[in-house]
C-alpha cells in the first residue's frame, strides 16, 4: 500500500504533484508570518505623520506615558478638542468614524499596536524617566501612518538595553537584570 | 561595561550571612483565623477558584492559608493558635536549585524568592522539595465565570495550566510603591505600603515591611524573644517571624 504510493509519488506527475504541495504549504506559512508583521486594522486610519508634522507632542495624545505604566490611547473626546475646530473634519471620509463616535457617544475602539505578553508588565513612566525617547522604542511616527513597531518586542532586546544603560552601575545591573523587574 | 555574566551565582551570600530585604511578622496570638488574608490574597494576585471536585484532589490554590492543629485527647481537645503558612521568602531557598528552567530564581535586587510563569514548564520539582508546602500548580486552565474576569488584578500575571505560582510578598506594590517613591524623589517610607494579607487583616496580626532596616515597624517587633522562624533548622533562612504565647 505504502509502496504503491511511492513509486507514483516518483513518476513525473508525482513528482509536480509534491512539488506544487510544498511550494502551497510555505506560501501559507509566509503568508502567515507577514499577517503577523502588519499593523492591525484600525477603526479609523489614523496618519500620524500628519500630527506629528503639525508639531503636536506625543505626549498630549498618550499622556499616561510620562505618569504611569500605560501610554494611554485617546478618546475621541481629545481628537474632537481641535477636531471640531477644522473644516475638513466636516468633508473628510477619513474623519468620518470620528464624527460618528462624537455623535453617538461610542468609544473609538483603537487596537493597540505595541504590546508585550500579558506576564510581562511594562511601565512607561520608568522609561521615560531614564531618559528614553518615545522613538526609541516606537520608531520614527513622522514616517508612519498607522503606528508599526520597528522592531520585535521581545526579552532579548528588552534585556540588551537594560545592560547598556546599567553601564558600570553595578547596583543599577543588578535591579535591571532581575527576573523580577518585569515578570510576577 | 559590567556584563550579565558578571553576575555570578557564587557571588550570593549563603548560609548565615545572608539578610534578605523584604520580611513579614506574624502573631498567631491575634489572628482569629478569619481568613481574611486568604480571600485578599486570591483577590489582589488573580489567584482561581479550583472547584469541589480538584480540591478534593488537594489542587486547592492558595498562597496563603491558615493551618489549624490541635493538641490532647478526646474529650480535652484544645485547639492551638492559628497559624498563617504562606512563602517564607527564604534566603536560601530550597525549591530554587531544583529547578530545571530556573523558573524559580532568587531575586537579587529585592532578596526575593520569583517564579518566573513564562519560564515555569511545570515539573512541580519546586513544590516537592518546599518544606513549607506553600506553592501551589495550576493543574487546569480554571474557569472565571462571567464577570469575575473584571475584577482580575492588571498589575499581576494571569497564570495558565502547567504552571507553578506561589506567595510573592505582592512584588506589585513593592514594585508601584517604589516607583512612586523614586517619582517623587525619595526613598519608600515604612508603613507605606503593605501587602494584601496585611492590609485586610482586621487583627493587625501581619506586619510587613523591610527586615534590613532597624528602625522599621518589623525589625522592632522581630526584637521580641519569642519570635519563631519555622523549619529555621533546615538553614533555609526564612524571612517571616511568627509570635505564639507570648
Amino acid at each position: 500500500m505504502i509502496k504503491s504510493i511511492f513509486d507514483w509519488l516518483k513518476q513525473p506527475l508525482g513528482l509536480i504533484a509534491v512539488g506544487i504541495t510544498v511550494l502551497t504549504l510555505f506560501s501559507i506559512a509566509a503568508y502567515g508570518i507577514y499577517t503577523t508583521q502588519q499593523a492591525p486594522e484600525q477603526p479609523i486610519q489614523f496618519p500620524h505623520q500628519t500630527h506629528v508634522a503639525f508639531g503636536i507632542q506625543c505626549l498630549y495624545c498618550h499622556p499616561g506615558a510620562s505618569k504611569g505604566p500605560a501610554a494611554g490611547l485617546p478618546s475621541q473626546a481629545k481628537c474632537w478638542a481641535c477636531h471640531n475646530q477644522i473644516a475638513k473634519t466636516e468633508t473628510s471620509a477619513l474623519l468620518a468614524p470620528l464624527k460618528e463616535a462624537v455623535q453617538s457617544g461610542t468609544p473609538i475602539q483603537w487596537v493597540p499596536v505595541a504590546q508585550v505578553p500579558d506576564f510581562v508588565q511594562f511601565n512607561h513612566r520608568a522609561h521615560i524617566a531614564a531618559g528614553k525617547n518615545c522613538e526609541d522604542c516606537h520608531g520614527d511616527m513622522s514616517k508612519v501612518t498607522i503606528a508599526q513597531n520597528p522592531q520585535v518586542f521581545n526579552m532579548g532586546w528588552c534585556l540588551n538595553c537594560h545592560v547598556e544603560s546599567a553601564g558600570e552601575d553595578h547596583e543599577k545591573l543588578v535591579k535591571l537584570s532581575d527576573c523580577g523587574t518585569c515578570h510576577y | 561595561m559590567v556584563t550579565l555574566s558578571d553576575l555570578k551565582i557564587s557571588e550570593v551570600k549563603l548560609g548565615e550571612e545572608q539578610t534578605g530585604k523584604w520580611g513579614m511578622v506574624i502573631d498567631q496570638d491575634i489572628c482569629t483565623g478569619c481568613q481574611a488574608c486568604v480571600a485578599a490574597c486570591a483577590m489582589e494576585n488573580n489567584i482561581t477558584f479550583v472547584g469541589e471536585e480538584d480540591s478534593g484532589y488537594g489542587r486547592s490554590m492558595h498562597w496563603i492559608r491558615i493551618e489549624r492543629f490541635w493538641e490532647g485527647e478526646y474529650p480535652e481537645v484544645k485547639m492551638t493558635a492559628n497559624q498563617p503558612m504562606l512563602c517564607q521568602q527564604c534566603g536560601h531557598a530550597t525549591c530554587e536549585p531544583v529547578c530545571p528552567a530556573f523558573a524559580t530564581v532568587h531575586s537579587q535586587a529585592e532578596q526575593l524568592n520569583l517564579q518566573v510563569y513564562n519560564r515555569c514548564v511545570g515539573t512541580r520539582y519546586c513544590a516537592n522539595n518546599c518544606p513549607y508546602q506553600v506553592r501551589s500548580f495550576n493543574w487546569r486552565d480554571y474557569q472565571r465565570p462571567e464577570p469575575l474576569p473584571n475584577q482580575f488584578n492588571p498589575d499581576v500575571t494571569v497564570r495558565r495550566m502547567g504552571v507553578m505560582e506561589k506567595c510573592t510578598f505582592c512584588i506589585q506594590r513593592i514594585h508601584k510603591a517604589q516607583d512612586k517613591a523614586k517619582s517623587e524623589g525619595r526613598e519608600v517610607a515604612d508603613g507605606e505600603f503593605t501587602t494584601a494579607c496585611a492590609q485586610a487583616c482586621p487583627a493587625n496580626a501581619i506586619t510587613f515591611g523591610r527586615v534590613d532596616d532597624p528602625e522599621s515597624m518589623v525589625s522592632q517587633l522581630a526584637k521580641r524573644s519569642h519570635g519563631v522562624k519555622h523549619l529555621e533548622e533546615l538553614g533555609t533562612l526564612p524571612n517571616v517571624t511568627y509570635f505564639k504565647g507570648g
